[in-house]
């Protein structure tokens, strides 16, 4: 690779990141509507996954670490 | 020597004041009642006042808003407000879920959250217990039933407190 075209991809992977870093933000507690809604859900079935979670979690002697959706209120 | 002394008992001074006063002052917030006129919270000091936070997405909020629904019911009489503060994006989700939902108590809007910022609400929702000062005494984050209690005796409290001026 050129030190020209290294240049290049150190330069683009710059502006790269600072436009994805620029997309990051808080989001406050009240502003949680549309990440609360149904449709963010990944499983479909709550039940098969209690269940999936239990035989993984039997298996791993582990438990924990899966994403939560919720409607913000932290006790779900 | 001297200097010392005095920026010694500055320090002791403000440290004492700031442990007496934990107790935070209500931000002032403006807020839009159901046909858009603005309702300042100031306008409501000389009673106690509970203030809710809630969204027609928030799960626990399906609970709390009927039951905090009842506590207007009972202690309204007695000079308590009950103030439910929607922070619904789209005005039409909270239509909807008040649609379902017979109330008594006062629900007022807030589609930015500005006054969720002022009150600094850290969950879905939030209440705060204001007294006749304007003072926050009282907070809860989340709900749940046994809350309820809390809400009676809290609301008591400050009712008697005020009695006995």
């Amino acid at each position: 690779m050129t030190s020209v075209s290294l240049r290049l991809l150190v330069l683009g992977s710059a502006i790269g990141a600072a436009i994805v870093v620029g997309g990051c933000a808080t989001v406050q507690p009240w502003q949680r509507g549309r990440l609360a809604d149904r449709c963010m859900i990944f499983d479909a079935d709550s039940s098969q996954v209690a269940y999936m979670a239990h035989w993984q979690e039997a298996r791993e002697g582990a438990a924990g670490g899966y994403g939560v959706q919720s409607g913000g209120c932290g006790c779900k | 020597m001297r200097l010392t002394r005095a920026v010694t008992a500055l320090v002791v001074l403000s440290a004492s004041l700031a442990a007496s006063s934990p107790q935070k002052r209500a931000p002032d917030v403006t807020l839009q009642t159901a046909d858009g006129q603005p309702m300042r919270l100031a306008d409501f000091k000389g009673k106690v006042v509970l203030v809710d936070f809630w969204a027609s997405w928030c799960v626990p909020c399906k609970t709390s808003f009927p039951a905090l629904d009842s506590l207007y019911r009972e202690y309204h009489a007695r000079g308590v407000d009950v103030l439910a503060v929607n922070l619904d994006e789209r005005r039409r989700d909270a239509d909807a879920f008040l649609a379902e939902r017979p109330h008594a108590l006062t629900v007022l809007f807030d589609p930015k959250g500005a006054s969720a910022q002022a009150f600094g609400v850290e969950g879905m929702p939030s209440s705060f217990l204001i007294d006749r000062d304007g003072v926050i005494r009282f907070t809860h984050m989340g709900y749940s039933g046994n809350i309820d209690a809390s809400y009676r005796q809290q609301l008591t409290q400050l009712i008697s407190e005020d009695q006995q001026r």
